[in-house]
């Protein structure tokens, strides 16, 4: 590999970091603070990769064979440019779903007043999630609650009400899910928001562990946000 | 044969070969619309793009560091500031990492650099082992992912540096040096001046280093979305196999050592020492990070070395996991 083509491999890593970083596509991949960073990292790869091209001349070549390894920083500029991969979903829900913790103190959460000027309260679904292992779950019954999120199947049929969390980037993603303990039309992936009642938690199908559920009023299909993992 | 090879490498350039790759590129982005909107498919997207662009800054400032430290620090510096004696050299070298706030990535070209400056290997292998691990964004973030136990934050410092500093002085007592090999240094930049060898430096090692790297997020993407989650939780209740499973998927998932307490927390099925062996492997062990050691040192290097850590650092949080939490 000569350095003209070292060069020009990473002004195209350096151009796609600053394409994703700079519109709302590494939303996909990363948390929203994160993007300072890799808008400095896509510079220096650019800037770098551009002054080598630069100053590249013919016949300057020593020889010098790059590693082969380098046409490897192809692959992710490919899988961007034909892929274009967006955020997780549906399918890594199934697979990276896990038991809610109960929180650890006596005196249960609240869940604040309504929204203003509203009926409901809008909750993260994994504050809504937290609050319905608690042992006292008063200050969830009897109120209308705002949730949401996108449709996953639940294996025996019916749907959760669905968020990836995200701790860093993608490859650390688990899933939140809240049973919509009523009937729902809808397809996976559909982004949805849902005012409903608690509602006791359910046995997970196989495993058994108790899952959130929620008893859906109003299910209103919404488009997906921009950053669609929780914190 | 040699001389066939020239006339190969004569005949079609490297920068023919990118064309043409580029062309396929664009050919698939149009022809084949559909043909990569499997889940499975989309789903292994996003996390092997999430890897390397996690990783992508940090790696950029290792390589910037590690140039600095090639180009403008001199040699002297370091033989001022480290102990002659290798044993003693290796618990400073640990130490120094809580000064080098990066993960992984960017430790790897640092040591080599090092290592290029004259830094006593040992030494140097002890700074590459603690200073993703023991930094203070990492350790702060340790204490935020686990509000209830602060001494996990003990522990993980502790198990750490315990693992850098006896790693460094298996080195010293068992290492050959024929098994590193220090990534050679280009002769071409040199008699030019300082800038011109600093960008040499940075171009050679980003191009070097990114391709290791993407081997590292290809291995970790594929793991991802091959091992459910389900597989993990049915060993929890287990005390041996669940320390040894963390440490297992520590090296399989090779997330970024600040985020690792994160996915730790939130192990919850899982003890508290399990927990930490995730912590203390993960930063000295994973797929990514072997990828990028056998890029900078050689693959024989990276065989020896890579086994030792694991078998070291699981020792080392289940020992201090038993005396502390």
């Amino acid at each position: 590999m000569s350095r003209l083509t070292q060069h020009l491999l990473l002004v195209l890593l350096g151009g796609v970091t600053l394409r994703v970083s700079l519109g709302e596509g590494y939303l996909a991949y990363v948390q929203a603070g994160f993007r300072p960073l890799l808008v400095a990292a896509g510079v220096v790869v650019l800037v770098v990769g551009l002054v080598g091209v630069l100053r590249a001349r013919p016949g300057t070549d020593d020889g010098h064979p790059g590693p082969p390894v380098a046409w490897l920083l192809l692959a992710p500029v490919a899988v961007l440019l034909v892929v274009a991969p967006g955020p997780l979903g549906a399918w890594t829900a199934e697979r990276q779903a896990a038991p809610v913790a109960a929180p650890r103190s006596d005196v249960p959460l609240g869940i604040g007043a309504d929204d203003p000027g509203e009926t409901y309260r809008t909750l993260t679904l994994s504050g809504y999630a937290i609050r319905t292992q608690q042992s006292d779950t008063a200050p969830l019954e009897g109120r209308d609650i705002r949730l949401v999120g996108f449709l996953s199947p639940r294996e025996g049929g019916g749907w959760y009400l669905t968020r990836i969390r995200i701790a860093c980037c993608a490859a650390d993603a688990s899933a939140v899910r809240v049973v919509l303990d009523g009937e729902v039309a809808g397809a996976a992936d559909q982004w949805v928001e849902v005012v409903g009642r608690y509602a006791p938690s359910l046995p997970h199908p196989t495993e058994g562990y108790p899952e959130p559920a929620l008893t859906p009023d109003v299910v209103t299909p919404v488009p997906a946000p921009a950053d669609g993992y929780e914190d | 044969m040699h001389d066939e090879v020239q006339v190969t490498r004569a005949r079609v350039r490297s920068t023919d070969v990118l064309v043409v790759l580029l062309l396929a590129v664009v050919a698939a982005r149009f022809l084949l619309p559909g043909a990569f909107d499997g889940a499975a498919v989309r789903a292994w997207s996003t996390v092997f793009v999430a890897v390397c662009l996690q990783a992508l800054p940090f790696l950029v400032l290792g390589v910037l560091l590690s140039a600095a430290i090639s180009t403008l620090v001199p040699p002297s510096f370091f033989a001022r500031a480290l102990p002659r004696r290798p044993a003693l050299a290796v618990p400073v070298a640990g130490a120094a990492g809580l000064v080098l706030p990066g993960c992984e990535c960017a430790s790897v070209p640092v040591a080599g650099s090092l290592v290029r400056r004259g830094v006593t290997p040992a030494a140097a292998l002890a700074f590459l082992l603690s200073a993703p691990a023991i930094n203070p964004v990492v350790l702060v973030a340790t204490a935020v992912a686990f509000p209830d136990d602060p001494e996990m934050v003990v522990a993980r410092f502790l198990a750490s540096l315990a693992v850098a500093v006896v790693m460094g002085w298996l080195w010293s007592a068992f290492g050959r040096g024929e098994w590193l090999r220090p990534p050679v240094r280009h002769g071409h930049t040199a008699g030019t001046g300082r800038a011109a060898a600093f960008l040499g430096v940075v171009q050679h090692d980003l191009v070097h280093a990114g391709g290791f790297l993407v081997v590292g997020g290809l291995t970790a993407a594929t793991l991802q979305v091959v091992v459910p989650r389900a597989w993990l939780d049915a060993v929890a209740d287990e005390p041996v196999l669940a320390v040894l499973v963390l440490a297992l998927l520590a090296v399989v998932l090779a997330i970024c050592s600040e985020a690792d307490a994160f996915v730790a927390a939130g192990l919850t099925s899982f003890s508290l020492s399990a927990r930490l062996a995730f912590l203390v492997v993960g930063p000295a062990v994973d797929v990514k990070l072997v990828a990028l050691q056998a890029g900078t040192f050689g693959s024989r290097f990276a065989v020896r070395f890579a086994p030792v850590t694991f078998v070291v650092a699981v020792a080392a949080a289940a020992f201090v996991g038993w005396w502390l939490l």
